[in-house]
């Protein structure tokens, strides 16, 4: 027994790299060998795609991008899913970004859905009006006047002369917000200067660690459900029979999740024996 | 003296008793003022913030460089992007078919390429490294010291299981046989007897195995020990509650900070 223990402590004292290395082949691993894990939508999920399906067909939907290539992983693959169902369900879409990486993503995001996938007409299906600087102070001057904050849009065309634009003033014109987030500013701002002073509904999506955050006010209904972290774009990827860069990432984190609770047990198991012989010596 | 500490305390003093007021009071005027003109101030002063920003960015970086302070190598290169920055948004737009201002987010030009080629792969480089520590500093810190740290400990594993469909996987019977070999470690190490140990764990290994049969061993029930149900009941009721108190905490702080501005008793903006 003291011989399976010191073999055991030996083994605790891995160095680092090693467990580095073991971290990437996890992730590697299955994405070159997928697993084909079951997908199962969990409620919060469930309420976002509740929300876009209970919008009649031509709702105006501002959808706004606040994160950038870092957390591009995560949010990315909701962004993305999230318009394919919009586009899918015959939605007018309007992006503003309050992150200035956002924009790049928003554009990226469009260029994959609305103009390869659905052969869309930018100015009359969609419309990018880009990143403006102010966090908070860009919701609350939309919820005020779009077209005292955006006299053009990204691509420097007059606001006044798209005709999606036509009739939107403010936030309140619109049917439902939906925020792309990765921190702020982000959802929480779009919840206290938007949606709760307008009652326009909101629905989110969020990096893994910002849920904590967000779901009191998913709990209270100020936010429609919330996708959360990448499991959240590959659930709603499963919702809208689409499966993306979302659901073939969950294999490799399901793997990397496992391994890391392994490597926590085996710490402790560490820690056990080291304890028991302390207390025995 | 007036003009660094009475004249700004003032303003600050104004334009935060207008600013409060635009949420109480149903005046046009109070209401455009706090709607329209008081974020276009912030926006105003926002860009203003940045200009400064980047001077003191070069400020700062210059003087490493000069004094060859320890890093300086590094500020190097946050020089030489600044500068390359400026160069790809404001001089060589690398693409003479696009407008200025458009560029920056147009296929083909400088700008473009430098954040496709360079700020991305830096970015997910940089947030990436994030799984590698986390893998390593949960080995080493994560830890059954106490009853917090065990809870702590618990709640964390269930969650990065239950939250991806690995967790989905995995049949509520498999974690109420983990729970029965648990009991019985836990029970051998307390009372160090193998006759008592023996018994409790075939004692639970027999009414798990009877109560599964007389169900048909449904993966997900019972829900108490189904890892998706217990994650989402953990963020819905325990994480809501701290998360709740942290964000009652934080408002009120927040509240308080502001009065103190308001009121010119605090002056940390003014450098005192």
């Amino acid at each position: 027994m003291d011989k399976i223990s010191d073999y055991i402590l030996k083994a605790g004292t891995i160095d680092r790299r090693w467990i580095f290395l073991i971290i990437g082949l996890a992730v590697l691993l299955p994405l070159f060998f997928p697993l084909g894990l079951p997908i199962r939508a969990t409620n919060a999920t469930q309420k976002v795609y509740d929300a876009v399906e209970a919008l009649e067909e031509n709702s105006k939907v501002l959808v706004s991008f606040e994160y950038g290539p870092s957390t591009k992983p995560e949010i990315h693959p909701m962004a993305i899913g999230l318009l394919r169902h919009l586009f899918t369900n015959g939605h007018k879409v309007f992006v503003t970004c309050l992150w200035p990486d956002g924009q790049f993503m928003a554009d990226e995001a469009l260029d994959e859905v609305a103009k390869e996938e659905f052969d869309l007409t930018y100015g009359e299906d969609y419309v990018i009006l880009g990143f403006r600087p102010g966090n908070e102070a860009v919701v609350k001057g939309m919820v005020s006047n779009i077209r005292k904050l955006y006299t053009t849009d990204a691509r420097g065309t007059l606001v006044d002369n798209i005709p999606l634009m036509k009739n939107i003033n403010k936030v309140a014109d619109f049917d439902f917000i939906f925020s792309a987030s990765a921190g702020y500013p982000g959802t929480v701002e779009w919840v206290q200067y938007a949606s709760d002073p307008t009652g326009v509904p909101l629905s989110t999506g969020t990096t893994s660690i910002m849920v904590n955050d967000i779901m009191p006010m998913v709990n209270s209904g100020q936010v429609k459900g919330i996708l959360a972290g990448m499991p959240g774009a590959a659930e709603y990827e499963a919702l809208i029979g689409t499966p993306g860069i979302g659901t073939s990432g969950m294999d490799a984190q399901s793997i990397a999740h496992l391994v890391i609770v392994l490597f926590i047990i085996f710490g402790n198991i560490t820690y056990f024996i080291e304890t028991q012989r302390s207390k025995k010596y | 003296m007036i003009w660094k500490r009475q004249i700004p305390i003032l303003i600050a003093t104004v334009i935060g008793f207008a600013t409060l007021f635009g949420w109480f009071i149903d005046h046009p005027g109070i209401e455009s003022f706090v709607n329209d003109d008081a974020t276009q101030w912030y926006d105003i002063l926002a860009s203003f913030a940045i200009f400064l920003g980047a001077l003191n960015l070069m400020k700062l970086q210059g003087k490493k460089v000069f004094k060859q302070q320890s890093g300086w190598q590094y500020s190097l290169f946050a020089i030489g992007g600044f500068f390359f920055a400026i160069v790809a948004g404001f001089i060589y737009k690398g693409n003479d078919a696009v407008e200025w201002g458009v560029h920056v987010t147009s296929k083909g030009t400088l700008f473009k390429w430098m954040f496709d080629y360079m700020f991305t792969p830096l970015s997910a480089t940089m947030f990436a490294l994030l799984a590698f520590f986390v893998a390593s500093a949960s080995y080493r810190a994560f830890r059954v010291r106490n009853l917090e740290a065990t809870l702590l400990l618990v709640s964390g594993i269930i969650i990065m299981v239950g939250r991806v469909p690995l967790g989905s996987s995995i049949s509520s019977w498999f974690i109420m046989y983990l729970m029965v070999l648990i009991v019985s470690i836990a029970v051998n190490i307390k009372l160090k007897d193998k006759k008592i140990t023996f018994s409790t764990f075939l004692g639970g290994v027999l009414i798990v195995t009877i109560w599964g049969s007389s169900l048909g061993w449904p993966i997900d029930q019972p829900g108490l020990f189904y890892l998706p149900i217990l994650q989402d009941w953990i963020y819905n009721n325990p994480n809501v509650a701290g998360a709740r108190a942290i964000m009652i905490g934080i408002g009120l702080g927040i509240f308080a900070t502001s009065i103190r501005y308001i009121l010119g008793i605090e002056k940390s903006y003014i450098g005192e």
